[in-house]
């Protein structure tokens, strides 16, 4: 006689009442019940905190590697490359014509990086496709200007350290949404250590609140 | 221990537990909900650095300065150009719609040719290989004359190649499509003599008299009479408005003068009458009538007394009386002819009664006149190479004084005159009226050659398409023209590479020639049309590079001016529409729909009213009172001698009873769902009338009949 | 920082006068705003133009009939007393709209919003448009697109903007000339600029210095007949589009002809006669 049928001759005369307590068999069905709870619950708990933030993201590797520290040494300050436009526009990642204000297609050191680079984009005429890590959306209008021209901010205070960086590390970008790690935020715990950790709208509305007393309207930061 | 139902309820309670206690359902559930928006097909734009660039419109003869602002240098706007001699900063919706043409769904991508009914794919090579082949075949034959040209406008350096290679290849067979331009060139030469155009200082009249000229509907340079008529109030300049329907010019006029459609030339000429009777003309400019004038005057208060003339045009005798010595009377009078956009089929005789008024209030070559100014002559060709067969064609008598006379005498013959056209930058398929019957001669004609950017109809009907660049891909130069007081000369220069495989019109012209050798090719000594401009334009290349523009004139001319009165002094016939139906069937001029090239682009029509297109149900304007039994928005079929197609009524207060109004420039059939089978070409319904004194289309409307359908 | 200087209060006037009724206006709104089109526009219902030309008529038959156009931006409404209580801005549940007390301008947020369409139905003016497909380009046409606006998706509402952009970037031009003052010149609409007839005069109705300010005169008290209404014309050739509802919008227009005037509300007979001689006239000079 199977099990299910055992089960269905006792439990369905039964009722409700001549079911678990008393019947030992059923003991053991719970204790290995909670076995498999708990197994399952780690399990997935585990995977919930550890693996999924992995598989959330693909993992891109630039290009080629930029050493910031290398450069900021040549050129002084951020600004040398990442400006503000005369109209008050911020260029971001500098295109190859600013490249080619210092480098040619004969590389200048002798690291493989730059040997790519020169063959690959220079020779080419070809932009660099870089990952950017700060990329937001599409609706988010950002205004360099007003946090570094009236507000007087400096670029580290949101981007961090980047200026000592010998690597650029892997880009993470969500798989569904299509954004940056760097925008969604870093630590699956939702911790945010620094400003640069993440950048939600709710983070910029929290220092607008902080600096200006009014987290701004919509228009302020969308477009 | 057995594994029993249990343990799988714990394993599944177990996994469910830890999953919500984990961020995933969180986390997930916010991606999704940003993943829904920014779908992955929503186009994202790049980013990148303003630069703005300088150039001239060239899509109708406004000849606007324009700035194409673009983002790492991907045109992204087109706005006016500020302080530009002919718009001033102002622009039209056309033309800031023109990257919208760049893209276009029926650009020509690559050089076609026809076989079986369809359209190949060729290289340039081959295309310009078939064409000089059909060339020499004339040439050998000596029969060069069997080859003609059509082109959109007349004046500029490409036309002017077009024209340079028919004289060098020996035929007379170069036409114009009937534009403003073209219109205004006849009159002149009929009153003042050959190579004059006439400019019309609207700035500064203090009383415009226009003949159905819609100053804010598209005539003549669009953008400049749209600023004349809006600082016209502060000027208090008084602008009376004569046509059958409340156009948008007649809205905003101080006065609308409906009149019966067809009978502008009488108005016009009944107004001379008063001017003569009241010898309000002016006698110091009189000295210059020469020709006929005592014949003109003694036609005049014979032919057409106030009674008669109210009678014929619908407005009250007094009303003319009033409204004549109104005019002559003013400071600056000027009158203006060309009904609508003043394009198309109009009438010479009406053309030359309007100006005749300027004659006679003598305000010619005076601010806030009309200037009779030389044609623009910036360019100097050189002499063409002619050889004997050249020249033995090229004095051949023209086949036509009009496209519209060419096509109808290829469709009457059985073999047709003409064994090679080439049409550049024109629609003759789908503008001339009855364009079937343009269509039926095309079919006559063994080969054909379109030079288009856009697979139009004209273009379908081709045998070889040569696909050119839009004015935004390539450089040249642009005079304006149309009836603008000054002469300003404009420099189009790329402001985006091609997008497809097209190259420059003058460059296409200029390969042509060089693979046909001979005198032709000598006639064409330049390495490419950049080259070849740069030597046209001697003098003014350096300032047209340097500042965009130069202005060739731009004060009244010097010197007196004749006026030959021989013409009208023999009253040519007022051509009536033709037909004996009730109604008279007249074309609409809207602004927001050109009628020549190119068609419509997508933002135009989306700019449509739903009173005249809905769907793809075209309207026609019917007063209420005229309409009997019609309903508003009801269908109705609408039958002239030329067809009859169905449509659906608008009943509109503002047009005169008895006349019924269709909106010009929709109905097109070429490869564009944005813009193609959309409402009714009203070309279709209005057969040509040719004119006797200008061998021009004189058909502006056609007598109609409707009934509820 | 934003509540503590005078705020801006962005408007237009525009003279129907000298309106031509071409549709520039509207075809530079498209271009400027990235508005897509579809194959048949003829249903003007889901045709999304943010500026949309009518054509107003007299009503009266052969030969005095006349006619104008009136073109129709988002009129950007103050709601009753001005307090930035919008129609839409008031139902919208996500917050995908709301009204800027800095600018005056009423936004719209396109990935916030969810296609409710409240808005649309609150409007007065309909110059709200929902987006029943995906906007599609005929290939190779996304090319023109303009990255200062963001392409919108199927199953939002969208309006103009007052061209919000052009104030965002030319901020940021005055921050890099360092002030955070925007002068006129530099913060026009795309409508605006386009204009071929000048009929649109685009500004801050707060500035004394600014064109639209001069023309339209507005007065700063609410209006003695109707206290929710705040911004009231003193130039008595100018109007508002339903001004008795206390919308308060930041759209004036202007026509010498009483019949246009009239056209801009709904009046019971004989009403207009009571009303002609406190709104749009010379009562508060």
């Amino acid at each position: 006689m199977s099990e299910i049928e055992n089960k269905t001759e006792h439990g369905s005369m039964d009722g409700a009442t001549a079911g678990t307590a008393e019947d030992p068999k059923n003991d053991t069905g719970l204790g290995l019940g909670v076995i498999f709870f708990i197994v399952a619950f780690l399990i997935c708990f585990l995977s919930g905190w550890l693996l999924f933030p992995k598989l959330l993201y693909s993992k891109h590797e630039q290009p080629f590697n930029f050493d910031h520290v290398l450069h900021v040494e040549e050129t002084g300050d951020c600004e040398s490359c990442h400006y503000l436009r005369d109209d008050g526009t911020f260029s971001g990642i500098p295109k190859l014509a600013s490249c080619l204000d210092c480098h040619t297609d004969e590389p200048m050191g002798e690291t493989m990086d730059e040997a790519v680079f020169a063959a690959e984009y220079v020779a080419k005429e070809k932009e660099v496709p870089w990952y950017v890590y700060a990329r937001q959306p599409d609706c988010v209008y950002f205004s360099h200007a007003a946090h570094t021209e009236a507000a007087g901010m400096d670029c580290k205070t949101c981007h961090g350290p980047i200026d000592e960086t010998r690597t650029s590390r892997l880009y993470e970008e969500n798989r569904l949404t299509g954004y940056s790690r760097d925008i969604w935020g870093k630590s699956i715990w939702g911790i945010k250590k620094n400003p640069w950790d993440r950048m939600k709208m709710n983070d910029c509305a929290k220092c607008h609140v902080q600096e200006t007393g009014h987290k701004g309207y919509c228009f302020q930061c969308h477009k | 221990m057995k594994v029993d139902r249990r343990s799988f309820l714990g394993l599944g309670i177990g996994a469910v537990a830890g999953i919500a206690v984990s961020p995933v359902g969180a986390k997930l559930t916010d991606d999704f909900s940003i993943w829904t928006q920014n779908w992955p097909w929503t186009p994202v734009p790049p980013d990148g650095e303003v630069s703005y660039d300088r150039s001239v419109c060239n899509l109708c003869p406004g000849s606007c300065g324009i700035t194409v602002r673009k983002i790492d240098g991907r045109p992204v706007k087109i706005e006016g150009l500020d302080t530009y001699p002919v718009n001033d900063g102002g622009v039209c919706l056309h033309g800031i719609a023109g990257l919208q043409y760049l893209y276009d769904p029926s650009r020509v991508k690559t050089p076609l040719k026809k076989v079986n009914q369809r359209f190949v794919p060729i290289s340039w090579d081959e295309a310009l290989a078939m064409v000089t082949g059909r060339l020499k075949q004339l040439q050998e034959d000596q029969n060069p004359e069997a080859l003609a040209c059509i082109t959109g406008s007349a004046q500029g350096s490409v036309p002017g190649l077009f024209n340079h290679f028919m004289a060098a290849f020996g035929s007379p067979n170069c036409l114009t499509m009937p534009d403003l331009e073209s219109w205004l060139v006849l009159t002149a030469t009929t009153l003042h003599g050959p190579k004059q155009t006439l400019g019309f200082d609207i700035d500064h009249s203090d009383y415009i008299l226009s003949f159905g000229a819609g100053l804010i509907d598209g005539w003549g340079s669009p953008v400049a009479c749209i600023q004349a008529m809006a600082g016209r109030k502060q000027r208090e300049a008084t602008l009376v408005q004569i046509e059958p329907r409340l156009s948008n010019t007649a809205a905003g006029a101080d006065r609308w003068i409906p009149v019966k459609p067809g009978t502008e030339a009488d108005l016009a000429m009944g107004m001379c009458g008063v001017l003569l009777k009241e010898n309000l003309f002016d006698p110091v400019f009189a000295q210059g009538f020469t020709g006929g004038f005592m014949r003109f005057t003694a036609m005049v208060q014979k032919e057409y007394p106030l009674d008669k003339v109210a009678e014929v045009t619908g407005v009250s005798a007094d009303d003319i009386q009033k409204t004549a010595i109104a005019f002559a009377k003013a400071k600056m009078p000027v009158a203006l002819p060309g009904k609508g956009r003043g394009e198309g089929a109009q009438s010479l005789k009406e053309f030359a009664a309007v100006h005749t008024l300027n004659c006679l209030t003598g305000n010619i070559n005076k601010k806030g006149g009309v200037f009779v100014k030389p044609l623009p002559d910036y360019l100097s060709f050189p002499d063409p190479v002619i050889d004997d067969m050249a020249q033995k064609g090229a004095a051949a008598e023209p086949l036509a004084a009009s496209v519209q006379e060419l096509m109808a005498r290829i469709d009457q013959s059985d073999q047709s005159p003409v064994e090679v056209l080439v049409v550049y930058n024109a629609n003759p398929c789908f503008a001339l009226n009855d364009p079937s019957r343009v269509a039926a001669a095309f079919e006559k004609i063994p080969f054909k050659v379109c030079v288009s950017p856009y697979m139009d109809e004209t273009a379908m009907a081709s045998d070889v398409i040569l696909p050119v660049s839009t004015f935004l891909e390539q450089m040249e130069d642009v005079p304006s023209r149309a009836g603008l007081a000054a002469s300003v000369v404009g420099l189009a220069r790329p402001m985006v590479k091609p997008v497809f495989d097209t190259r420059s019109p003058g460059d296409v012209v200029i390969a042509l020639a060089g693979a046909l050798g001979g005198g032709v090719a000598q006639s064409f000594p330049w390495e490419n049309y950049e080259d070849c401009l740069k030597q046209l334009a001697g003098q003014i290349w350096k300032p047209l590079t340097r500042k965009g523009h130069v202005i060739v004139s731009g004060r009244p001319p010097a010197g007196s001016v004749e006026t030959d009165f021989s013409f009208l002094a023999e009253n040519p016939d007022t051509l009536k529409p033709a037909g004996d139906q009730e109604f008279t069937l007249i074309p609409i001029d809207n602004f927001r729909v050109p009628s020549t090239v190119p068609a419509p682009s997508p933002f135009a029509i989306k700019t449509v009213s739903d009173r005249i297109l809905k769907g793809t149900d075209m309207f026609v304007e019917i007063n209420p009172q005229s309409a009997n039994h019609l309903k508003d928005g009801g269908f109705a079929t609408l039958t002239t001698p030329a067809g009859s197609v169905r449509v659906r009524v608008h009943f509109n207060d503002g047009i005169m009873p008895g006349v019924i109004g269709m909106v010009k420039g929709l109905g097109h059939t070429l490869n564009n769902r944005y813009v193609s089978g959309k409402g009714v070409n009203i070309n279709a319904l209005i057969s040509p009338t040719i004119e006797p004194g200008s061998g021009m289309d004189a058909a502006y409307g056609i007598r109609a009949g409707i009934s509820k359908a | 920082m934003i509540h503590d200087k005078k705020a801006h209060k962005y408007g237009m006037v525009i003279d129907l006068d000298k309106c031509t009724g071409c549709g520039t206006c509207a075809v530079s709104c498209m271009s400027e705003n990235n508005v897509p089109f579809k194959e048949d526009e003829s249903d003007k219902k889901d045709s999304i133009t943010w500026m949309r030309v009518y054509r107003l008529t007299n009503g009266r038959p052969f030969p005095d009939t006349e006619v104008v156009y009136m073109p129709r931006p988002c009129q950007h409404c103050g709601g009753k007393g001005d307090h930035g209580h919008s129609p839409c801005v008031s139902v919208c549940p996500a917050t995908a709209t709301d009204y800027g007390y800095d600018t005056g301008i009423v936004s719209q947020i396109y990935t916030r919003c969810f296609g409710c369409r409240y808005c649309m139905a609150a409007c007065p003016y309909h110059a709200r448009y929902f987006n029943w497909w995906d906007p599609v380009w005929p290939e190779g046409m996304e090319k023109y697109l303009s990255p200062n606006v963001s392409p919108r998706m199927r199953g939002v509402v969208e309006k103009c903007s007052f061209c919000y952009h052009r104030y965002q970037l030319a901020r940021e031009k005055a921050y890099v000339n360092g002030t955070d003052e925007v002068p006129e010149a530099d913060y026009q609409t795309a409508c605006t600029t386009a204009c071929p007839a000048g009929a649109i005069v685009f500004g801050d109705l707060n500035n004394p210095s600014h064109k639209v300010h001069q023309i339209v005169k507005p007065d700063p008290h609410p209006d003695p007949l109707n206290p929710d209404v705040v911004g009231k014309s003193r130039n008595p050739r100018v109007f508002r589009l339903l001004e008795r509802l206390g919308t308060n919008p930041k759209v004036y227009y202007m026509s010498e002809r009483e019949w246009v005037r009239k056209m801009g509300d709904h009046y019971l007979d004989g009403e207009w006669d009571k009303v002609k001689n406190v709104y749009g006239s010379a009562s508060h000079e």
